[in-house]
């Protein structure tokens, strides 16, 4: 009772305009979690929000008019999210560009549906968020369902595992990865040595890995996120069990080695931007942590990427030629075509308002996320 | 298999008895629940790894350092606060909620994101059998053991301890008798305040330190004193390590997601067919 208490207690949004917002503005919603488990990922999306719009408004904002931010933070918790998002359908924002974590967006998206603004989401990749039902969400990251799918390819062909023990958050984002990895292992006729699951909070993990030790497993397979993802790598380890961890998105956070420095070591996963991948990711990736080195929150580039991406290759353009009309902006976004740095060969939209891409594989060395080169 | 988490549910356990103890010490007292409890322990974890950060020092020196600074806050806020609120049992929980609620968004305002909490305890890993354990769990059980013996000595052997134990028995006379009352109901929540900190710093270099670490503790540790008798500390202990293990076998045998559903079933059966917990007694009065 006490714990859902002060989940309400806690001030549900964060308001921050960047500028005094004027008549003419743009005004450019951001949602996401800043503080709660989502920390890392919110603050991330946050920043490359942040830099997007610093510079569309020092190069003279889009036809004239400035954007101004408003920033509000769901505390990673669903409940809070909705009413954040309904936060930001009273400020009336002509857009918004966000959204952390499955369990968040599949509840906030239905205040922006209803509200009929167009929304375009960075940081959620449970399939359900986009089908033939959302009219105004769009998710420029790839969804579990392409992740997970990927992931157990290379598990099998590329790194060679024969007993694979999956262990997954029992949320939207760790049952969805875990019903479409699963689904794939099955066409590489494979099935899993163990299925174990846990709560995003939980903080001890011994039970779940005695049944993951004892299933003598290859490779560990961990559908969650930080901070338990890590701890669990730190636990697994003090457990004797030597198997190779892989993953997807999730993990694609510094956090990871942050939080677990050796325990990562060697896993392989999908993540969402690199920037060995092209010359553009490169640049951008040093402009961003330039940005951002000595700030208060350590620079976290990927979800930021994507954020950034999405506001000054997609939103922009579309606010440029479709102006503020919300059905006109929805339908320029939906119909984007063209390159986005960091992701190979040209993207564009499923009939679903999924941005269709290929996923980039790095593995953990020394401390830092590399491209994946093993067989 | 089996041994391996029994004895990670054990270290567990030591802790949530070791915050439940907090809950019967205060309890015994006053006869009211603190529900800040769980945030104290997690406000301790964060005492201590700002120590440990800023000062190392020797890990035995670093849980009294932690003890001491969480009794002097306990008596604070029973001076600021809880004195003001124990005239009713229900101004009471929902202040020590209220309370709860500002430490931890106190805590989150400077700390928004899980930290690691530095070894202080090392990082060996000591098999035994077929069963691996992280040195800092065997240390968590041993402070505890120790903790149980130095407040038992405190109650039994010194003056202030019989006291608090008069004090506990029946205030007024203990008041009539020419014992300070307020000051054993002040002292009463320094000694609370103390162990749930020291079980902060305990369970810290275990997992990452957040926030958020207090909420489902302090919950499960009132669910371990109530099962083993809110006013007995024997009890709050066996209540404590109970819970420990068998949430962590329902959680390895059963499913994970049943894990936290075993400190509530409990706590609810033990209401409804023992109220007074296994080793709690329904009258205690003592003279």
């Amino acid at each position: 009772m006490k714990s859902k208490l002060s989940g309400f207690a806690i001030a549900a949004t964060v308001l921050i305009g960047t500028a005094a917002a004027h008549a003419q503005d743009i005004k450019l919603g951001v949602i996401a979690g800043m503080s709660g488990p989502g920390t890392s990922y919110g603050i991330g999306i946050r920043q490359g929000a942040e830099m997007a719009v610093k510079e569309i408004n020092a190069g003279g904002g889009v036809k004239g008019r400035k954007i101004a931010l408003v920033v509000v933070d769901d505390a990673s918790n669903p409940a809070q999210s909705v009413t954040a998002m309904q936060r930001l359908v009273s400020e009336k924002v002509d857009l918004i560009v966000g959204g952390w974590g499955s369990s968040q967006v599949l509840a906030n998206m239905e205040v922006a549906e209803r509200a009929g603004i167009p929304y375009v989401v960075v940081g959620a990749t449970n399939p359900k968020i986009t089908t033939d039902k959302n009219k105004w969400t769009f998710r420029v990251i790839p969804a579990d369902s392409d992740q997970a799918e990927q992931i157990a390819e290379a598990a099998v062909k590329r790194l060679g595992m024969k007993r694979i023990a999956v262990v997954h958050d029992v949320n939207d984002y760790g049952v969805g990865n875990r019903d479409v990895f699963l689904a794939s292992l099955k066409k590489l006729g494979l099935e899993p040595v163990t299925v174990v699951s846990y709560q995003s909070n939980d903080k001890d993990f011994t039970a779940q890995l005695s049944r993951v030790g004892s299933s003598n497993a290859d490779g560990l397979a961990i559908f969650g996120t930080i901070p338990a993802a890590p701890a669990m790598m730190n636990q697994a380890r003090d457990l004797g069990i030597k198997a190779r961890f892989i993953g997807t998105g999730g993990l694609a956070n510094e956090n990871l080695m942050t939080l677990a420095p050796k325990a990562s070591e060697g896993t392989v996963l999908t993540t969402l931007f690199h920037e060995d991948v092209d010359a553009d990711a490169k640049a951008w990736s040093q402009r961003f942590v330039k940005e951002f080195s000595g700030a208060a929150q350590p620079a976290r580039p990927i979800l930021a990427a994507y954020e950034y991406r999405a506001i000054k290759t997609i939103a922009a353009p579309c606010l440029a030629s479709a102006g503020t009309d919300r059905d006109k902006l929805r339908q320029c976004i939906g119909s984007f075509k063209g390159r986005m740095f960091g992701i190979p060969g040209e993207v564009s939209f499923s009939k679903t308002g999924q941005l269709q891409q290929q996923s980039v594989f790095v593995e953990v060395g020394n401390g830092a996320f590399q491209a994946f080169k093993g067989k | 298999m089996f041994s391996q988490i029994v004895i990670g549910g054990f270290a567990t356990g030591c802790i949530y008895a070791v915050v439940g103890l907090g809950f019967t010490l205060v309890y015994r007292t006053l006869r009211m629940v603190n529900f800040a409890q769980g945030q104290v322990f997690m406000a301790g974890a964060f005492l201590g790894l700002t120590i440990a950060q800023k000062l190392p020092m020797p890990t035995p020196l670093l849980l009294a350092t932690v003890g001491a600074s969480a009794f002097v806050l306990g008596l604070a806020l029973e001076r600021l606060i809880f004195r003001r609120l124990y005239h009713n049992h229900e101004v009471f929980i929902v202040g020590s909620i209220g309370l709860g609620i500002i430490l931890t968004n106190s805590i989150r305002i400077m700390f928004p994101e899980p930290v690691p909490f530095p070894k202080v305890f090392g990082s060996e890993v000591i098999q035994i059998g077929s069963a691996r354990i992280p040195e800092t769990s065997v240390w968590i059980v041993i402070c505890t053991v120790l903790l149980v013996v130095l407040l038992h000595a405190l109650f039994t052997y010194t003056r202030t301890g019989r006291a608090l134990r008069a004090v506990a028995a029946d205030a007024e006379t203990a008041g009539a008798v020419g014992v300070n009352v307020s000051r054993a109901i002040g002292l009463t929540f320094g000694l609370s305040c103390a162990v749930a900190a020291i079980a902060g710093v305990l369970i810290g270099p275990l997992y990452f330190v957040s926030f958020d670490m207090g909420d489902m503790v302090g919950l499960k540790a009132f669910a371990a004193a109530v099962f083993g008798g809110i006013n007995s500390i024997p009890g709050t202990i066996l209540g404590g390590v109970v819970i420990g293990v068998l949430e962590n076998i329902a959680g390895g045998y059963i499913s994970s997601a049943y894990k936290d559903l075993v400190a509530f079933v409990i706590l609810l059966v033990t209401l409804v067919w023992r109220p007074s917990g296994l080793l709690g007694r329904e009258t205690p009065v003592k003279v």
